[in-house]
């Protein structure tokens, strides 16, 4: 009692169980500073990251970046922990799915095709897939649409904005850009389901699921000022609005331009309609990609699976290894052959294509992978930034555009290298790099200046002004059939997909903040439904539930949520969401 | 314990939100996340047992279509600088506002977690680690060294990134100076925004951008009819959106405030 | 013959006491040796080295600490003197580029703050004024560690060095005006 002994005891055990081995402790050592570019979207934004040593422990933009602003979105913010994922992908079977590329490509008919599905066209990457489809007997190379026919979008110089159904404020284009010009334009959203962009907008559309079209018809008719498929009347009939609200609609792009009009990739007549607004040129131009080695272009075209026959497809590589749109599967498994068909995914987990492939490749997760992006869709010029590495890859990852180029007999390494040298060779644009915010143009750096710079956080931008030709929009290879309308009878819901485009990467496990310990945004596997409907379905909060639709059933939780509409589920447009319904699908949902 | 500092003016640091900006991205929650070791949630996490020291809502107005206005409000702790609720409570001395910075610091090494301090704060702004934190496997490798990592059983709360404010103050300590240059020193939720909605600074400085935002007419704070003098400001065009600040009338149809 | 019950009880009461300020320690602490046996008389004498030049500042203030092991290999990639100490160190640190897994004695739990060019250019504090004159031993003191707590014995102080544990801190700030808010020192 009268010693230290006991009550060192108590104070030690005290202290031990502050730091008892559950609580992790950060590692400690010197604080650096590294540069990258984002791989997490097409938007690519510009990354500066804290490091512990060599360990990024955070991630946050560059203020000075004449894009994005130093902005960055909650994805690019974690990105930093993913290859620490749970679900990532470590190890595949890469020499067997080698083998069975290589067969197929011997055995292939005449009539078959050897393809690569590639999920975000326009990258470098891209280009090697295209050589590699030249290079083989019967290769095509398969993108999903571009939407706007390939065009890109200049925000700051338009006024009025209407947006039809593109979640313009949630993840498309680049979150800094969008948000600087946003004081700059009037946002108008027709959409049917109140996403996070319609609460935004200046003014919300509700026009009836799947009458997008109806309602750029209608437009196109009022603005050309002659007879079209649509009468005025007929598009407010078919979209729920009212004929004076369409009118109405119509003057203001006509006269509070320049105007412009955003829609999907499955919404050609939007094409048109932005030459009526006059948002060609101004708003909506064609832009071109950043300039390849000549040696390159002798390379397949881009082209969409509708060009592909039925059963023609032997191979198919598919390159999920940076997120993308995903294409349903059931648009997908027609166009392969019958007997055998060889797929192979290289992505980042299990949960996209990995679900349909026979071979599942690793690919190697940001931050650890290199490539790079073009230029986003609301650069009005083009761009080339590269995605430095901030940690070595893990063992055993497999490079999408080496094993292609390899299938195809090809040797790629040094593409990165090679593009960045015709782009020196050009002689346009500036280098602005992000560790000191200067823009050197091109002309006064030597190639292995350029090449350092770029590769320790810099971005390309081409001269402003020369716009490119307009890209030959082929629809029918792009769109194909439109799909056939949905019988209502036993299917008395609608769908309403929300979420990222390209779930199908990864997210941190840090999202559930978003997701899980609030309510901000759905997460994977839940779906929202207005309390009445929930009632009407017999489910309540929590519930494990299935939903239902014409093309197969799904495992959900319910989420109640009174602000989603009666009559309406909304789902996160996950991979294995998306392969049973698309935008506007009827479903059921019912407990299990 | 509380010492006049002799060296430095004393600073009230703040915040102002314009809540007509935020697009209810969520950077701020997990850029507040990232840099404050909070770790993801258990599996026994929802939204009324999760950790989020910043949290974005969703409030609208009360109407339907076509009227129906919405409008995102991120709710970290409100720095309450008079008759501070969680500091009268607290049995243990865990929680005190920082005479010269004005920031309300949590200290969760002392805290024994009987979460008065929970009950006490009217903008449910404190939370509690129900679990130990567990991050999965390998990704402790991104912790962040100037914060420590909490046990389970004691209460955390948003000390507007003070890890932030040691190493601006190391750096002015290298150069030899008593003060931090301005601007040096921002949370990890200013930095984050996209939309940059946040600004943050130190209120009694005339000079500082979020003095004079504080003071606009279109500024509002939130339950200011309690008196507790809370130094993040909010501000809006929307008359609608600056009433959101009032206390509900009771009784509601449904409670809407949770935690 | 029969021990008086007073006399038990004072043996007793002094086994207990004995027990406990002399024998618990060797109970509850346990001595590890550090990696290298290094001496900080022969670098600050020979090699004519001062505190900052090894345990150095970088450029935004942190403190380096313990040094890691390219500053050691910058002039013992070979032999400099004939001590078996140094020998064993280049074969066992040097060649394998292994770091050493130094004891640190100072070492605080993770949510302490403490900024040493804080307390060094603002507050004018030399080493010696909480490290003791660490520079004129010839050996690094034996690291004994609590076995529960993981904690060095000589936060508690020794005849050299002052205390390392918060009273210690809070007693010179008191003593300097300079107490403000925990937050100052915690993390």
């Amino acid at each position: 009692m009268f010693t230290p002994a006991p009550w060192r005891l108590i104070t030690d055990t005290a202290l031990w169980s502050e730091n008892w081995p559950g609580i992790p402790r950060p590692a400690r050592g010197e604080i650096k500073t590294r540069y990258t570019n984002c791989a997490l979207c097409p938007a690519g934004c510009a990354v500066r990251a804290r490091l512990v040593g060599e360990q990024p422990v955070a991630l946050m933009g560059v203020p000075a970046h004449p894009l994005s602003f130093g902005a960055l979105c909650p994805f690019g913010l974690t990105g930093h922990q993913l290859p620490y994922h749970p679900e990532r992908l470590k190890q595949g079977p890469a020499h067997e799915a080698a083998e069975a590329v290589a067969n197929a490509i011997a055995q292939c008919g005449p009539n078959e095709r050897i393809a690569v599905l590639d999920l975000r066209p326009g990258r470098t990457a891209s280009w090697t897939y295209r050589r590699a489809m030249a290079a083989v007997k019967n290769g095509v190379y398969l993108t999903a649409p571009p939407p706007l026919g390939g065009a890109s979008v200049n925000l700051s110089a338009a006024r009025t904005v209407l947006s039809i159904g593109v979640p313009v404020l949630e993840g498309w284009g680049t979150p800094g850009n969008v948000l600087a010009a946003r004081a700059g334009f009037r946002l108008i959203q027709a959409e049917p389901f109140e996403s996070r962009t319609a609460a935004l907008a200046d003014l919300w559309l509700r026009i009836k699921p799947g009458s997008g079209r109806a309602l750029a018809l209608g437009l196109t008719a009022l603005l050309e000022g002659k007879a079209g498929p649509l009468t005025p009347a007929q598009a407010a009939a078919e979209t729920g609005l009212s004929e004076n609200q369409i009118t109405d609609l119509a003057r203001d792009l006509a006269h509070n331009g320049p105007a412009l009009v955003l829609a999907g990739d499955d919404l050609p007549e939007a094409v048109p309609l932005n030459r009526l607004t006059g948002a060609w040129g101004e708003s909506l131009i064609a832009r071109a990609e950043a300039p390849v080695p000549e040696s390159w272009k002798k390379a397949a075209p881009p082209t969409g699976f509708a060009s592909v026959p039925d059963g023609s497809i032997r191979a198919l590589i598919i390159d999920e290894s940076v997120p993308g749109d995903y294409i349903p599967w059931n648009v997908i498994a027609p166009k392969l052959v019958p007997d055998n068909p060889v797929v192979v995914a290289i992505a980042w987990s299990r949960n996209g294509y990995g679900r349909h492939a026979q071979f599942t490749l690793p690919a190697a997760v940001y931050p650890e992978m290199t490539g790079d992006a073009p230029a986003a869709i609301d650069s009005p010029a083009a761009a080339f930034r590269i995605f430095t590495p901030l940690v070595p890859a893990t063992a055993g990852m497999v490079d999408p555009a080496g094993f292609i180029a390899s299938a195809a007999g090809m040797n790629a390494s040094a593409a990165l290298r090679e593009r960045a040298d015709a782009i020196h060779k050009a002689g346009r644009g500036t280098l602005f790099t992000y560790a000191d915010a200067k823009s050197t143009p091109v002309k006064e750096l030597k190639p292995e200046d350029f090449w350092k710079a770029l590769n320790q956080g810099g971005c390309w931008m081409d001269a402003p002004g020369k716009p490119a030709a307009p890209v030959k929009y082929d629809e029918a290879a792009w769109q194909g059939k439109p799909p056939a309308p949905q019988e209502a009878s036993d299917l008395p819901l609608v769908v309403a997909l929300t979420g990222m485009p390209g779930a199908a990467g990864l997210v941190s496990p840090l999202m559930s903040k978003l997701y899980q310990e609030s309510n901000l945004r759905l997460g994977r596997n839940r779906a929202a439904l207005n309390p009445a409907s929930a009632a009407a379905c017999g489910v309540g909060e929590g519930s494990r539930a299935v939903l239902q639709t014409l093309l197969g059933r799904r495992p959900i939780q319910v989420t109640l949520s009174a602000s989603t509409p009666p009559g309406v589920v909304e789902v996160e447009a996950s991979p294995d969401i998306l392969d049973i319904c698309g935008a506007f699908s009827r479903a059921r949902v019912a407990q299990s | 314990m509380i010492a006049a500092n002799r060296n430095n003016k004393a600073k009230r640091y703040g915040m102002t939100i314009d809540v007509d900006r935020c697009t209810g991205c969520g950077a701020c929650m997990v850029a507040c996340a990232v840099e404050n070791n909070v770790p993801p949630a258990h599996e026994g996490a929802t939204e009324r047992k999760g950790i989020t020291w910043i949290r974005v809502f969703k409030v609208d107005n009360g109407e339907d279509y076509p009227g129906k206005r919405t409008v995102f409000v991120p709710v970290l702790c409100q720095q309450c600088g008079e008759d501070t609720p969680c500091v009268h409570v607290c049995p243990q001395q865990a929680v005190e506002v920082d005479p010269a910075t004005g920031i309300v610091g949590q200290m969760p090494e002392r805290c024994l977690g009987c979460r008065y301090c929970m009950a006490a704060c009217p903008y449910h702004a404190r939370y509690f680690n129900w679990w130990d934190p567990q991050w999965p496997a390998g990704m402790e490798k991104t912790l962040n060294p100037d914060v420590a990592p909490r046990m389970r059983g004691v209460v955390e709360k948003c000390n507007f990134c003070h890890g932030r404010w040691h190493a601006a103050k190391q750096r002015a300590a290298a150069a030899g100076k008593q003060e931090i240059e301005a601007g040096s020193y921002v949370p990890a939720c200013v930095e984050a925004c996209p939309a940059e909605a946040i600004h943050f600074g130190d209120l009694s400085d005339p000079a500082a951008d979020v003095a004079r935002r504080a003071k606009d007419p279109a500024s509002f704070r939130l339950l200011e009819k309690l008196h507790t003098e809370p130094k993040i400001y909010y501000s809006s065009q929307r008359d609608w959106v600056r009433r959101i600040g009032d206390p509900p009338k009771p009784p509601m149809g449904e409670e809407n405030l949770r935690g | 013959m029969r021990i008086p019950g007073y006399l038990v009880f004072c043996g007793g009461a002094l086994a207990a006491l004995g027990a406990g300020w002399a024998g618990f320690p060797h109970v509850i602490y346990e001595t590890r040796p550090q990696p290298v046996d290094f001496s900080h008389k022969v670098h600050a004498e020979k090699a004519g080295a001062k505190c900052e030049d090894c345990h150095s500042f970088r450029d935004d203030g942190t403190f380096a600490g313990v040094p890691a092991l390219d500053k050691c290999s910058g002039c013992h990639a070979a032999p400099m003197g004939t001590t078996q100490a140094e020998k064993n160190f280049i074969d066992g640190y040097v060649t394998p580029n292994r770091e050493p897994q130094w004891l640190v004695y100072a070492r605080q739990p993770e949510n302490v703050y403490f900024s040493h060019i804080t307390h060094v250019k603002l507050g004018g504090l030399k080493c010696e004024a909480c490290h003791g004159d660490e520079g004129a031993t010839d050996k690094l003191r034996p690291y004994q560690q609590d076995r529960i707590s993981g904690y060095s014995r000589d936060i508690w102080g020794t005849k050299a060095a002052k205390g390392m544990k918060m009273d210690d801190c809070v007693d010179c700030h008191r003593q300097h005006g300079l107490e403000h808010s925990c937050l100052d020192c915690h993390k």
